[in-house]
């Protein structure tokens, strides 16, 4: 009996809780509007509760190259909050490389009053709920890094990097440095990511032009570099000498490929990826790969808080913003390596 | 909380620990959620507490299934790749093939319910490990979705089908309808039926339950088959959120479903599962995301936090119910 009354009395607590949550959570709410109303809102305040807040969805915080990205969004909101351009912003929320995480990160950002977001989405087609889901509660999104699907339609802007030409740079890297060509494998990043199809399009389009390479197929190594590794062991065993280049859709797995190659003996074979992640740029340093196409991923979320400094500031910003990829060699590692 | 007077808050001691050990993860709940509150006020809206409670109906379909599983001494891995399977026949067939959404529903959560059935006349049949038998259906199951999705993310443009997320009846999603459906239904089955109970036997001793007539074999299967069919569901609502079909999602997705499973209660040593502390359990992991997002803890130290509110919230129970046994 005193059980199911103290379970009650649980449960009392609980929707008292709640309700004087609801409560207190309505009357801050007038405050804000109150505020809103006696003093002007301040120019680009999206939602115009007298706040600019800001939030940034990564795609997610533990792949290399988003590593640095992220940091780059963290000092400089930061600095922002610091010097008063904005009042808050959420941290990097942590998109796990996953668009249903993604989609509960968006909800926060609504839950917070955010007025501009910047998201890193997971997937082309799948993280398009939580960009739309954004747009629809009035928050100006940016997309940066990899457009989704409707990114076009709703988003304020996107800023990002040409992936098919990135692909073409790998292929061109190949055809520049394989002169006699031969056969050569291409190690995929994950199926469906746009990453993954813009950049296999542009090594198609260079390679499908010319008559002296030849693919041995493409391998889904969903970027990681032990599979790449794994897949360049295996082509040399299976075409010896013939195998002449290994083209990655990123650089974690050109590294490990290309180590895998200098450890059997064939530093000849070229191996050649995108990002410019540190590994790789150290070993192009040191001469043991010839070359990696770097994505330049802070550049990309500089231009994205610079549209909204500009949006601040009432001016006009531009709808998309594209950043360019640097083929780094010997000759400029420096620069990039730091 | 025990001292020598035998009685607390009014209560028995004997009242108090089976009180305890039943809801005291409840106590935790609440305590998390008056902490987060005070630390951050928007996580009391009630828009928030909805977005909560939509978000965590994946985890808990997924979670429920897990705690049959493991009230009978087993486990199932396969369902993170159930997810892959059931969002790519959605996709194959709404977007591939234009049949109509109701149709597509039914033959996904069939194939989903047909893989848990296998599971489970594996395990039960040849008495294989539930382990062995779900990691290697896992692999299977994932690779079907990759055939079946060619790899590439499928588009579903189908609105009525993505409104299944989104759509609201007065306030409340759909989502969190089912959630209600599902801890109903799963409370009568586990609590209220001689299945429940033969569950509950099978799990606390399987050569007792045998004794008296249990068939472990009808038993086990339809713990894996409901499973299936649970993991089916929370794939239909993975598929209508994300509004795309691919074989690369519900990767580790079990991780989350076991914590829920553990934070409510269910013991490993298998016999022992209450739906109220899974359901707890299950709105404890969503609140560890929510609230550590809202209060704006760094992302880089979230995944120990909640391993640690994992850990610290299993042994405060532990903890709470020795003292006062």
């Amino acid at each position: 009996m005193k059980r199911k009354v103290l379970s009650v009395l649980l449960c009392v607590m609980m929707t008292a809780v709640l309700a004087a949550g609801c409560g207190s959570d309505n009357k801050d709410d007038g405050k804000k509007d109150g505020g809103a109303k006696t003093e002007d809102a301040k120019d680009g305040d999206v939602n115009g509760d007298g706040k600019i807040i800001c939030g940034y969805i990564s795609k997610n915080i533990v792949d290399p190259f988003h590593a640095p990205i992220n940091d780059y969004a963290k000092k400089t909101f930061d600095g922002l909050k610091k010097d008063g351009t904005i009042d808050d912003w959420t941290g990097i929320l942590d998109g796990e490389t996953d668009a249903n995480k993604q989609i509960d990160r968006a909800d926060e950002c609504i839950a917070k009053n955010c007025d501009y977001v910047i998201i890193l989405p997971a997937e082309a087609s799948a993280s398009d709920a939580a960009v739309t889901k954004m747009t629809d509660a009035g928050i100006k999104v940016i997309v940066v890094n990899s457009k989704t699907d409707s990114t076009d339609d709703v988003a304020m802007a996107y800023v990002g990097p040409d992936d098919v030409e990135a692909g073409e740079m790998l292929a061109q890297w190949v055809i520049d440095n394989v002169p006699d060509g031969g056969k050569y494998a291409h190690c995929q990043g994950v199926i469906g990511n746009s990453a993954q199809i813009q950049r296999g399009e542009g090594i198609e389009n260079v390679m499908k032009d010319n008559g002296k390479f030849e693919s041995v197929g493409d391998f889904p190594c969903e970027w990681q570099a032990d599979k790449a590794a794994n897949v360049a062991t295996d082509m040399m065993n299976q075409y010896k000498d013939e195998l002449k280049a290994i083209i990655c859709d990123n650089d974690d797995m050109s590294s490990a490929a290309q180590k895998a190659c200098n450890d059997a003996g064939r530093e000849d074979i070229v191996c050649v990826g995108v990002d410019g992640n540190e590994n790789p740029l150290q070993m192009v340093k040191d001469g043991e790969m010839g070359a990696t196409v770097l994505q330049d991923g802070p550049a990309q979320v500089e231009g994205a808080i610079d549209l909204i400094k500009k949006a601040l500031n009432g001016e006009e910003t531009e709808k998309e913003v594209m950043i360019s990829f640097v083929l780094v060699t010997k000759d400029n590692v420096d620069e990039y390596l730091k | 909380m025990a001292k020598d007077k035998g009685r607390i808050i009014g209560m028995d001691r004997e009242k108090f620990r089976m009180f305890m050990g039943k809801y005291g993860i409840g106590v935790i709940l609440l305590i998390m959620m008056v902490f987060i509150s005070v630390m951050e006020p928007s996580f009391r809206s009630t828009s928030n507490m909805i977005n909560v409670a939509t978000q965590v109906s994946i985890n808990a379909m997924i979670a429920y299934g897990m705690c049959l599983a493991i009230t009978t001494e087993g486990i199932d891995l396969s369902v993170g790749a159930q997810l892959a399977l059931v969002s790519c026949v959605l996709g194959q067939l709404i977007s591939g093939k234009g049949w109509n959404i109701a149709a597509a529903i039914i033959v996904a959560l069939l194939v989903s319910t047909v893989w848990g059935f296998i599971n489970g006349f594996l395990i039960s049949k040849f008495n294989m490990f539930p382990f062995v038998v779900t990691l290697s259906t896992q692999l299977i199951i994932r690779g079907l979705a990759q055939v079946i999705s060619g790899g590439q993310a499928i588009p579903i443009t189908d609105t009525a089908f993505k409104s299944i997320y989104s759509a609201k009846i007065g306030p409340v999603p759909f989502p969190i309808l089912v959630l209600i459906l599902a801890t109903f239904l799963m409370y009568m089955i586990l609590h209220w039926t001689k299945f429940g109970r033969y569950v509950f036997a099978v799990g606390d001793n399987m050569q007792a339950a045998i004794a008296s007539g249990v068939s472990i074999i009808k038993t086990k299967t339809a713990v894996y088959t409901i499973s299936g069919l649970l993991a089916g569901i929370a794939g239909i609502i993975f598929t209508a959120k994300t509004a795309s079909a691919q074989s690369n999602i519900g990767i580790g997705y079990e991780t989350d479903a076991v914590a829920a499973c553990v934070l409510g209660g269910t013991s490993f040593a298998g016999g022992v599962a209450t739906v109220p502390g899974v359901l707890m359990g299950i709105f404890i992991i969503g609140f560890i995301y929510n609230g550590m997002n809202l209060i704006g803890i760094d992302s880089y130290y979230q995944s120990m936090t909640k391993g640690a509110v994992i850990i610290g919230a299993v042994l405060l129970d532990m903890v709470m119910n020795k003292k006062n046994s």
